[in-house]
């Protein structure tokens, strides 16, 4: 394999071992005794210690970290201190939901953004270029707490068409896949338009016009493929804040993801789970970015994989 | 090849939400809590005991007051210890077509009595020494000590005994000889009963959020929606005249609990003065939306223990700050309290308006809500200082001696603040000798009118029963402790034959 | 300059109201059990709550948290991030290195993921939401920094100050300090944007403030339980936060515009 990949998978996984250590810490920045505001104060005695042991609390740090780091390795994420279920199973539960509703909303994103970025950039200075643009600094500022209220209150409890909550029925996914991608179809947008000036520029495209490919034609074949290289790096970058953002949209929604089991642990100072849940939407993450990047080098003939960068 | 990858990816997303539509024919009630446990030995929560209650059928059932008469079985006290019950024609019969014998009456009760089943209603049985079955429809109780209650404990489902040899699973698939049959269960949210006579398909559904609840019922998913609403919802949907709305008096008591071994709340003065502080009428006109009744004891006066000439403590904010400066607590010395709830939504709101009524006249009261465990689990072992919770189901004046003995603190009993009163205990130990009803009553109204004067808890009000059906449906009554027996009686607004005419001809 | 008066008013007003409201004659948590739910009319512009409450004064009141939470984590942002990533950028070596790493990692997580888990582990209130937020935010501001301090170490006026004996401190505070504010500051005007939603965001998970506090998170999130009957509650602050949120980004654009412009001149 070449060195540029090599790099980049090793960089992967330093990120992931540094993101596993810091969830880690999670547990230990609990003001007071972790134990007590897991159980309550009304706990046995008995019931405190056997969570202690479990969750190897009495262990220095440094042997708690390597217990955490190898049963991580062996996927075991441990149980859930509500249901005591392995939490294994809780994740494999929710990820699909989660699964669905991001790449729903991804599609959204990118069908808004595309249109959007390309109208802007390419009759710049125009009304086009200033609505798109307004509209995209609009999406920017709604927090998605809000937009879902929202989109529920016209689309649910006005029109009817779709359900408040929930993942019942096949329009379940219309409003939160709507909230979770206007955000990120705003940023989208603004970055394919700069990206997109950027090439319009350039001398090659200015060739082929003058070979005689129609704007439309040379936009698209030409300027666009090249445009969205940069383009596909942000969508790596935004499908974290896609995943954190998702959080509060499955709350919104009661979809049942993985960002609602994270919650609803909070809620339940299940911190095993909190942890699991975190854990996996950041390793998601690091992943997915880990993939655009190899993707990304795979794309740009201007990077040479064979030789050392 | 990338257009065809992005085809394949949204199909794979659609697929993902796609679910069964549900057939036409099923009734459907809507839940906020599911039912957890069918095994009527078992279970305590109301929405297991109300589906319990259609799927078997018990010896002793509650008149309106409360007072026990026969379901099952008559009975007669041979002598103050000895109890016959009676099998009544026509008997009902169980799924298979037996009909329900004294044998099963027999082994049901024996089986809540077995330390092994782990029945939380074994402490209520205590009482029984002996029982026998002398022929196919009698059973006999032979008691410990006279209690001129105990039939109204018998209240509890039928199981078959040839099923509770084989150590069938009651509690996922319940077999009784009540008016409904189990169904189906497909998933923890919905249940699917059927109705013996007619075959009728019910189905209980679970839905979380109460706005979600509201806009299933206007869109007619859900055919029945019974209390848990918040009030502004209930009166948004009796405003619509598609619903059909009914409310009913109800016994569900709301109370504020003390810790009565608090230095602050421990005080009687203090508690006087928190009765005083609160503004009821007010709370139960704006924020209940006029759905509840003051009460002033745990149980109302239609019960034939309630004491309906009792004087509650009337909102009286100067009388309250005149208790306060008893107390030895000024302007310059307020009390502070902490006051625990859950999250629910509707009673943090309770408690934020109870928290304003008190800073009104001088003490300050902060609160901390918690997730539902944790809160219970601070409540039953006694880490707090005040909270609010409520009774429901309460039926048989043994809720005196679980509530307020001072031998029933967790886990004996129920007696959650510690509170210690030595007239309260002899008071609620004559009673339970006194073999003559009347002298009963009379014992537990005294018992009331102690508690009112101590006030272990401040008691808040009655929460009335309301029902909201639609249109198509009919025949549903709301009765008094919120249970769900008239789904005995109801039917479709139009029969069903009528209703796919109807349906074919305006497709057409 | 057409651009500048919305936002800018906008700012202006709601940060004039976040900083009178202790001295303005407001009633945020005062109960009115007659007016629960009362929706604008001609007495009351902005209606009440599901508790009596007067919107307007809650809806003041929240301003002054979210400005308070907005200008301490960008606050806490700035001198952590910007004294890291100056010293680190400055001193290079394995320190810088390290640092580098540290930082990478941190970015590598969903910021707002953090956020919340970590308010969920600190526990709700004020404070650990200003802990949480800053201690995700400071690595924007420490990145940029170190950025910035890269490309001008080489720049003459620094090499000619380090050649008369300058202390690394005198360098960077008299130096590089006051050419990296411009970047910074931007930064800033972004990060209070979404500072602002990030406590509200917090706050409407039940992680921020607490009852009966106000915060215009936690008034939508009590808001949407009753949108069937009275969509005011919801509107009324969601629209409020995003007018805000919205002027923020809008003056951060403008100030990029305006010291972009300006930026190159000043290298010459």
């Amino acid at each position: 394999m070449s060195h540029f990949i090599l790099k980049r998978i090793a960089s992967a996984l330093i990120g992931l071992i540094g993101v596993i250590s810091l969830v880690f810490f999670l547990i230990h920045m609990i003001p007071g005794d972790p134990i007590d505001v897991m159980l309550g104060e009304s706990a046995l005695a008995a019931d405190r210690e056997a969570l202690r042991q479990g969750l190897g609390l009495h262990l220095p740090l440094y042997e708690q970290w390597w217990n955490y780091f190898t049963a991580l390795a062996q996927g075991n994420f441990g149980h859930s201190l509500f249901s005591g279920r392995p939490i294994v199973d809780l994740l494999l539960e929710r990820i699909p939901a989660t699964l669905h509703l991001s790449l729903i909303a991804l599609t959204v994103a990118i069908i808004i953004a595309l249109p959007l970025g390309l109208l802007a950039a390419t009759r710049q200075h125009s009304l086009y270029d200033y609505g798109s643009m307004g509209f995209a600094l609009f999406g920017m500022s709604i927090p998605n707490f809000w937009m879902g209220p929202l989109l529920i209150l016209i689309g649910a409890l006005w029109l009817g068409w779709f359900p408040v909550s929930g993942r019942e029925g096949w329009n379940a996914v219309v409003l939160p896949a709507l909230t979770l991608g206007t955000a990120m179809a705003a940023i989208l947008a603004r970055m394919i338009r700069s990206s997109l000036l950027e090439i319009l520029g350039e001398d090659f495209l200015r060739t082929a016009r003058a070979k005689g490919l129609s704007s439309i034609k040379a936009i698209v074949s030409h300027a666009l493929p090249n445009a969205l290289l940069p383009v596909l790096t942000l969508l790596g970058l935004q499908l974290g804040g896609l995943l954190g953002g998702a959080v509060i949209t499955e709350t919104v929604f009661a979809w049942p993801g993985l960002g609602l089991l994270m919650i609803e642990a909070i809620q339940q100072r299940d911190y095993p789970v909190v942890q699991a849940a975190v854990l996996c939407i950041s390793m998601t993450y690091i992943v997915v970015n880990l993939m655009t990047d190899l993707l990304y080098a795979w794309l740009d003939p201007r990077i040479n994989l064979q030789n050392p960068s | 090849m990338v257009p065809i990858a992005w085809l394949l990816f949204l199909c794979v997303c659609f697929v993902g939400g796609c679910t069964e539509s549900p057939p036409e024919n099923i009734i459907r009630i809507g839940l906020a809590i599911a039912p957890t446990n069918l095994d009527p030995r078992l279970a305590t929560d109301a929405p297991s005991a109300r589906v319990n209650r259609l799927l078997y059928s018990r010896l002793v059932d509650f008149a309106d007051d409360a007072t026990a008469i026969p379901a099952l079985a008559t009975w007669e006290a041979l002598t103050p210890t000895h109890y016959r019950f009676v099998l009544r024609e026509p008997r009902p019969t169980f799924p298979e077509g037996t009909p329900l014998t004294a044998k099963d009456v027999l082994d049901t009760y024996r089986s809540i009595l077995d330390p092994k089943t782990a029945s939380p209603h074994r402490g209520l049985l205590h009482n029984i020494r002996k029982i026998n079955t002398p022929s196919e429809l009698a059973i006999d109780f032979f008691l410990l000590h006279p209690d001129p209650l105990f039939p109204s404990y018998l209240v509890i489902g039928i199981l078959p005994a040839n099923l509770i040899e084989m150590n069938h699973p009651f509690h996922e698939n319940p077999v009784g000889s009540g008016p409904f049959l189990f169904h189906q269960r497909p998933d923890d949210s919905r249940l699917i009963l059927k109705r013996r006579h007619d075959a009728q398909l019910m189905e209980f559904v679970k839905v979380l959020n109460p706005t979600v609840r509201t806009l299933k019922l206007l869109a007619g998913e859900i055919h029945l929606l019974q209390n848990d609403l918040p009030p502004e919802l209930v009166t948004y949907l009796s405003e619509n005249p598609s619903i059909f709305y009914q409310h009913k008096e109800g016994s569900k008591f709301s109370y504020i609990g003390f810790n009565h071994q608090d230095p602050i709340v421990g005080q009687k003065l203090i508690r006087k003065a928190i009765a005083h502080a609160i503004n009821r009428e007010q709370i139960i006109q704006f924020a209940l939306g006029g759905r509840a009744r003051l009460a002033q004891a745990l149980f109302p006066p239609s019960h034939w223990v309630g004491a309906s000439q009792l004087e509650g403590y009337g909102y009286d904010p100067m009388q309250a700050m005149e208790l306060l400066r008893q107390a030895g607590f000024s302007r310059e010395r307020s009390p502070t309290l902490i006051y625990k709830t859950s999250t629910d939504p509707f009673r943090l709101r309770l408690a934020t308006i109870i928290q304003e009524q008190l800073r009104q006249v001088g003490i300050h009261m902060s609160i901390h809500s918690h997730d539902w465990g944790t809160f219970y689990g601070d409540i039953k072992s006694g880490h707090f200082q005040m909270y609010s919770l409520a009774w429901v189901g309460l039926k048989t004046p043994d809720i005196f001696r679980q509530a307020f003995h001072s031998q029933s603190v967790p886990p004996q009993g129920v007696n959650r603040g510690r509170y210690t009163d030595p007239v309260t205990d002899d008071l609620i130990a004559k009673a339970e000798r006194t073999p003559e009803t009347n002298q009963q009553r009379d014992l537990y109204r005294s018992l009331q009118e102690r508690l009112l004067d101590t006030l272990p808890y401040v008691p808040l009000w009655y929460e009335d029963n309301v029902a909201l059906s639609t249109r198509a449906i009919r025949g549903y009554t709301v009765r008094t402790d919120g249970n769900f027996d008239s789904l005995v009686h109801v039917q479709w607004a139009t029969p069903t034959t009528l209703r796919s005419q109807i349906v074919r001809q305006t497709d057409s | 300059m057409m651009r500048l008066w919305f936002p800018m008013s906008i700012i202006i007003i709601w940060g004039c109201l976040a900083i009178l409201s202790p001295v303005l004659p407001l009633t945020p948590n005062t109960i009115d059990l007659t007016h629960i739910l009362v929706g604008p009319n001609q007495d009351f512009w902005l209606g009440f709550d599901e508790l009596g409450r007067s919107i307007a004064d809650r809806l003041i009141t929240g301003a002054r948290t979210s400005f308070f939470v907005a200008l301490s984590v960008v606050a806490l942002g700035l001198l952590i991030g910007g004294i890291l990533g100056i010293s680190s950028g400055y001193f290079s070596g394995w320190v810088d290195h390290i640092f580098v790493r540290i930082v990478d990692i941190m970015l590598a997580f969903p910021g707002l993921l953090l956020a919340i888990a970590l308010a969920g582990a600190l526990g709700p209130g004020i404070e650990n939401v200003v802990l949480a937020l800053a201690i995700v935010g400071w690595v924007g501001y420490a990145r940029l920094a170190r950025g910035q301090v890269l490309a001008l170490k080489q720049a003459d006026h620094i090499i000619a100050a380090q050649a008369i004996g300058a202390t690394p401190w005198r360098i960077m505070s008299r130096h590089l300090l006051p050419l990296i504010t411009a970047p910074l500051i931007i930064e800033a005007s972004f990060g209070i944007a979404s500072a602002i939603i990030a406590e509200a965001g917090l706050s409407f998970l039940g992680l921020g403030v607490q009852p009966p506090e106000a915060s215009w998170g936690s008034m939508i999130r009590d808001g949407t339980r009753y949108m069937l009957v009275a969509p005011h509650l919801v509107l009324i602050p969601g629209l409020t936060l995003m007018a805000v949120v919205l002027a923020a980004n809008l003056l951060g654009d403008w100030l990029r515009d305006w010291l972009d412009v300006k930026e190159p001149k000043r290298f010459r």
